[in-house]
């Protein structure tokens, strides 16, 4: 994943993303249909404000529309990814213990490019239009072994980002992949990698907004 | 449905094995039992992470267990209501529960059989000791609660429409199994069939042949 870093003082907006999607078109990429992943905060339901600090400020869940009978949950801080049946969040509801406090919705548009899969993605507010963030979600469809596709995962995201630099756009897209051995996974790529992405490309839009603010 | 059984585990299992015409499953299930800490929800909450051991790769699942319907609709259903929701989850569950504030209450091993098969309702029936380990989390190490006893339940899904279908079902499935044992809602005391032994003498002298 791919999340899009504006320049200093500059916004992310509609504008970037139709060019964006230019830059995926540029590569003869053909629109396959639309994804959607959904991620909350939640907050623990306290008898006693002050305590806070003793429970994690980073719990996230996800939800994809591509696998509407999962759900995952994430907690950064202590590296933990959990990947579960749906039924957990009626679970989580019977225990009242966590109130879901923000949502943010990825909403995507789904390319294929031969053997690439890119999914150009909106961070959008739940129940709002706002744009906050773009991302760029890229698949490398033949191997799902991290290692062995590393190089050639590599050599498109170079030739990406040349396609956007000749866009002249007001930022660049920014690429850290999170240490999946910390959270326990292996080298097969799995959803439980993307729900990680995407809560490591959440943090960074959440901390590259803060720093311009 | 539940009952405790002492003697005569074999001569169930032959019976089941006749009415339910499915082959037996083991069973080894880890049950950890967690509670919600000091201060963490405007109630107390409870949730279990079950760990299928049977299995080549131990599974995981959590289950929240509510309580038991009360009123005069569960008066007039002889079998005991509440609602379960489980999740299957990956193997993570107990770090995240520990780590979302909720403490170690109890845990314990059940290992038995279990038949499951559709007669009515799609009931499960689970015949096992429930055994405790002396070091936290060391199955390997369980003991039984109680030496000797085995613990024989009968449940089955429903929904808030057919619950009293459902129960009829199980009750007369439960029916079945009386010239060995009785099984009840959970506290409400049975006491031993009189002519349990010789019924399951019958059941182990031509391995299920017997019509009872």
């Amino acid at each position: 994943i791919l999340h899009w870093q504006p320049n200093q003082g500059t916004v992310v907006n509609s504008q970037v993303l139709n060019e964006i999607s230019q830059c995926v078109e540029t590569l003869n990429g053909v629109k396959e249909g639309r994804c959607k992943a959904s991620l909350t905060f939640y907050r623990p339901n306290l008898r006693d404000q002050s305590v806070t600090i003793d429970f994690p400020r980073d719990f996230l869940g996800i939800s994809m529309l591509e696998l509407p009978n999962k759900y995952f949950f994430i907690i950064r801080g202590q590296k933990i990814v959990l990947e579960a049946d749906s039924s957990i969040l009626l679970i989580m509801e019977k225990l009242q213990s966590y109130k879901s406090k923000v949502a943010l919705n990825f909403e995507g548009v789904l390319y294929k490019l031969g053997d690439f899969q890119i999914r150009v993605i909106k961070v959008v507010p739940n129940q709002a239009e706002s744009l906050r963030g773009i991302m760029v979600e890229i698949e490398y469809l033949p191997i799902s072994s991290i290692e062995k596709s590393k190089q050639i995962m590599e050599e498109f995201i170079d030739i990406w980002k040349e396609i956007v630099a000749k866009k002249s756009l007001a930022g660049q897209f920014m690429h850290a992949e999170p240490n999946y051995a910390e959270y326990g996974l292996g080298d097969n790529y799995t959803s439980q990698h993307t729900a990680v992405q995407y809560a490591a490309a959440l943090a960074q839009l959440i901390q590259s907004a803060q720093v311009r603010n | 449905m539940f009952c405790y059984l002492l003697q005569h585990v074999e001569a169930l299992e032959i019976l089941l094995q006749g009415l339910c015409g499915v082959q037996r499953e083991r069973l080894r299930i880890h049950e950890i039992c967690l509670k919600s800490g000091p201060h963490l929800g405007t109630v107390a909450s409870e949730v279990r992470l079950l760990c299928d051991l049977e299995q080549s790769e131990p599974s995981w699942s959590v289950r929240h267990v509510g309580g038991a319907m009360r009123g005069a609709g569960a008066e007039q259903v002889s079998v005991l209501v509440r609602s379960m929701v489980e999740s299957k989850t990956s193997k993570n569950a107990l770090r995240l529960f520990y780590a979302l504030g909720y403490k170690f209450d109890h845990e314990l091993l059940r290992v038995g059989f279990s038949f499951n098969f559709y007669r009515g309702a799609q009931i499960t029936v689970t015949v096992a000791s429930i055994n405790k380990m002396l070091k936290l989390h060391a199955t390997d190490e369980a003991v039984p609660v109680t030496l000797g006893i085995q613990m024989v339940e009968v449940i089955a899904p429903a929904t808030s429409e057919n619950y009293t279908e459902v129960a009829t079902a199980m009750s007369s499935f439960c029916e079945y199994l009386a010239p060995l044992l009785h099984l009840s809602k959970p506290g409400v005391s049975t006491g031993v069939v009189p002519t349990a032994a010789a019924a399951a003498a019958a059941l182990m002298s031509d391995g299920g042949g017997t019509t009872l």
